[in-house]
């Protein structure tokens, strides 16, 4: 038995480095250490070819630190004999929802990995059944996955993983291929699941979904720029700008209303806290 | 265009055929094709044809999705149903230059076009009321014991199982292809044999790039969903022999019987 | 006045008529876009939008009603209609997985060369492409394979750039793309309408994109046109838009709430530099009477 973590995910001084033919030698995560504790909502934020996606993959020890640790629960990504206590633990969804569901028919396709985990036949249904339920799908049960939408199809994978009884999911770019209402529903989705107390890590270049996370890390180039609370983080407009990240338009305006010399606060992301801060600013409303 | 291929297709319902072990299934559309290859009489063929009608009755699905899946085949029928008429030797009925109809022709020429009719719409009746995934576990399953002798059974139907799940996918795909190279100024339908089959690069070159990637990403999240291979894994939907099961093999059976027997009227 | 650029009278499009699958896509659709205009289309999933889109290439045959593309029926003679693809150039979702030629320069040549044009005349037409697109000469001759996500979307808008089309459709050509490669692309495509003046429909899920760049915006909703006007028109009727579950730019919201608290704002601002101007002026304004 390890001893019990502090951390659910914990990377340490990670480095990795590309041995495969093309890209050889490329650095693509630099000296990252990131600790991630149970029941957060992390969001990791960062352009395309920021590194991002390589993280997400070494966070199930798909990918293995070329220089480092990767812990997940106090479990090393590179011990072989616990791999699949490490997959299971932390489920992980992909950006393409075509790509990632291997059976026709939506509750066979929940079933599959915890078929593969060797669990009972009563207790999968059990498994299936509560994965339906949390991300919506109970009455697409029978459907055939093809003719469901992309949103549908990414909460089916959403529940796929569910099944396998993880602490935490990782999702990369989940909402990237899809319409705003099928972004909404994910990231509905995933901030019940948090609540249930999962840990959600998600990865986005959306900075609407980020905001609505515990946390916000922001990635450059390989490298950690920026971890704090996302009103802290999107009230540095400029730097997220200078890396070819979006800002809210609330707090965007604020910002360069401040630049103007006009003392307004700085982290109003939504749109109430934007028009209360302006309300200040203007005053008594003459009538 | 693509879309209106029903074989493969699935449709889902509770009839007594729904119901049906696939095993069952599977193991009683090989004993049809088995009787209509060995009956050889009219009475044979109308109680193969007969039991087939009632079958697709039983599972409620409409004559007209029938004579769509048989649409393919016509040709087929034609050409088969023409060549025995012309080639089968036998006593001539109506002779023109080197051609010449004869009775033992024509009437092979119609059992062979009953016998192509029966076999599609036979085994299609399976793929009509068993879903692939049944159908791929029902294959599995009758194939388990082969795999002692390191037969790859669940390889085999976890292909299958993909292959079923990415045809929708890669038809969808097609079309859309094809669209977009319609939009530059593509033109695949007109123009020679050569023509037309040049004009299939801008399709197939596209479409195999995306299989493979999709292919890459799929296995990527198999592997992520900790799939390792057939061994240990457990199935959510158990297989069992029920009463419905029973009853179709002794129908079966009849119907066997029935197409052999009649041979000998 | 000459005549609209694109028009449609009484278009509709039924999926599978008469069978169980039957599905209404479009019903009298009634549009005139006039040319020159930058169109963003908006609407859910399933509004329609890509049906609209193909029938205006001649990709679906409308089931009732007809296309006019300067005036002219594009299915009243079938065999002129490869003249209206050509005229209308059609960029879908995801461009970058049409692409299938050995090079980026081949693959851009694609359109022109089938329009049958001469040698130099397809040479021009893919150099100019690839410029408005900002590939750059050393590009021209990599394998379109080995370029990242977002060159790869550009080479496929090139294609049908290069086609040099009366009409440029894009079927949300940032899909998928991070902030920067959805700027770039933007910008690319402000740029190409500012210096050809042709007609452009924009699909996009945005609103803020469509705000940023378009002069008029085209709503569609279930079956039909919910709205066609200028973005101020589209705009102003924030109610209508979100009743069909869309929304509207953040800063917008922002200032129909300030209205709605009384403060004497301007209710058509839909970027962030407008708001700005808004704000310094009503605090000058402010500032000035105390």
């Amino acid at each position: 038995m390890e001893k019990m973590a502090e951390n659910l995910l914990e990377c340490r001084d990670l480095v990795f480095r590309y041995s495969r033919e093309g890209r050889q030698g490329e650095t693509v995560l630099k000296d990252l250490t990131l600790s991630v504790p149970g029941g957060q909502f992390l969001a990791v934020l960062g352009h395309n070819g920021c590194g991002k996606s390589t993280l997400a993959k070494h966070l199930n020890g798909i990918l293995l630190p070329t220089e480092g640790t990767v812990l997940v629960e106090g479990i090393d990504t590179r011990d072989d004999e616990r791999i699949f206590d490490i997959r299971q633990k932390v489920g992980m969804v992909f950006q393409n929802p075509d790509n990632q569901i291997v059976a026709t028919i939506v509750e066979e396709d929940v079933a599959f990995a915890p078929e593969n985990l060797g669990v009972a036949p009563e207790k999968i249904r059990q498994r299936v059944n509560w994965a339906l339920e949390q991300t919506g799908m109970a009455s697409r049960r029978e459907s055939a996955t093809y003719q469901l939408s992309g949103g549908q199809k990414q909460r089916v994978a959403i529940a796929g993983v569910l099944a396998m009884g993880p602490d935490c999911i990782v999702l990369d770019e989940p909402t990237a291929m899809l319409d705003p209402h099928g972004r909404r529903r994910i990231l509905a989705t995933l901030r019940e699941l948090n609540r249930a107390g999962m840990t959600v890590a998600l990865i986005t270049h959306y900075m609407d979904e980020a905001a609505q996370a515990d946390r916000v890390v922001v990635m450059n180039d390989g490298e950690i720029l920026m971890d704090d609370s996302p009103a802290a983080v999107f009230a540095r407009v400029e730097e997220l700008q200078a890396i070819g990240l979006d800002v809210p338009q609330t707090a965007e305006l604020l910002y360069q209303l401040r630049r103007e010399g006009i003392d307004c606060p700085e982290d109003a992301l939504s749109v109430t806290d934007c028009v209360e801060a302006l309300c200040g600013l203007l005053g008594e409303v003459e009538r | 265009m693509i879309k209106d291929i029903t074989i493969g297709q699935y449709f889902t319902g509770h009839s007594p055929l729904h119901r049906m072990d696939p095993r069952v299934k599977l193991l009683l559309t090989i004993a049809y094709v088995v009787a209509l290859f060995l009956t050889n009489s009219f009475w044979g063929y109308l109680l193969a044809g007969a039991f087939l009608l009632f079958c697709y009755a039983l599972a409620k699905i409409k004559i007209k999705v029938i004579l769509r899946s048989l649409k393919p085949v016509i040709p087929l029928v034609i050409f088969t149903g023409v060549l025995n008429m012309f080639f089968v030797t036998g006593e001539p009925i109506w002779e023109f230059w080197v051609f010449h109809i004869t009775w033992e022709g024509l009437r092979f020429a119609a059992v062979m076009s009953v016998r192509i009719v029966c076999l599609i719409a036979g085994t299609s009746l399976l793929t009509y009321t068993t879903s692939p995934i049944a159908l791929t576990d029902g294959l599995e399953r009758l194939l388990a014991p082969l795999s002692k002798l390191h037969f790859p059974a669940h390889e085999l139907a976890m292909m299958m199982t993909i292959t079923l799940r990415f045809i929708p996918t890669l038809v969808e795909e097609t079309d859309k292809i094809m669209a977009a190279q319609k939009s530059r100024g593509a033109d695949i339908d007109s123009g020679g044999l050569m023509k037309r089959v040049k004009s299939l690069i801008p399709i197939l070159i596209p479409l195999f790039v995306s299989s493979f990637r999709r292919a890459d990403e799929l296995a990527l999240a198999m592997e992520c969903r900790c799939y390792q291979g057939g061994e240990g894994r457990t199935r959510m939907k158990q297989l069992r022999l029920r009463l419905v099961d029973g009853g179709a093999v002794l129908c079966m059976a009849a119907v066997v019987a029935g197409c052999i027997l009649l041979n000998y009227l | 006045m000459s005549a609209p650029v694109i028009e449609t009278r009484g278009l509709g499009y039924v999926y599978n008529p008469g069978l169980p699958t039957e599905k209404v896509a479009l019903q009298d659709v009634n549009l005139q876009i006039e040319r020159g205009e930058f169109v963003g289309v908006i609407g859910q999933t399933g509004s329609g939008k890509s049906t609209l889109i193909q029938q205006l290439n001649g990709l679906l045959r409308p089931t009732s009603g007809q296309v006019l593309i300067d005036g002219e029926d594009i299915w009243q003679d079938k065999e002129q209609l490869r003249k209206f693809r050509f005229k209308v150039g059609l960029c879908f979702q995801y461009p970058e997985y049409q692409l299938f030629e050995e090079s980026v320069y081949k693959d851009i040549s694609f359109g022109p060369k089938n329009m049958g044009l001469s040698q130099g005349e397809v040479d021009a037409r893919v150099r100019d492409a690839a410029r408005f697109v900002g590939l750059g000469e050393e590009m021209l001759d990599k394998s379109p394979f080995e370029l990242s996500g977002g060159q790869k979307r550009r080479v496929a808008i090139a294609g049908v750039l290069a086609m040099d089309p009366e009409v440029l459709i894009l079927d949300e050509p940032t899909a998928g793309l991070d902030p920067r490669g959805r700027d770039m692309i933007l910008g690319q495509i402000k740029a190409y309408h500012a210096e050809k003046g042709n007609t452009v429909l924009l699909v996009s899920h945005s609103m803020e994109d469509v705000a940023k760049f378009a002069t008029k915006v085209l709503v569609l909703n279930d079956t039909g046109v919910l709205l066609y006007g200028t973005v101020d028109e589209v705009f102003s009727r924030a109610e209508e838009i979100r009743a069909i579950g869309l929304g509207i730019p953040q800063i917008t919201q922002v200032f129909r709430a300030l209205r709605q608290r009384g403060y004497p704002v301007s209710d058509t601002v839909y970027t962030v530099a407008q708001a700005k101007e808004e704000i310094l002026r009503l605090l000058a304004e402010r500032g000035a009477a105390r």
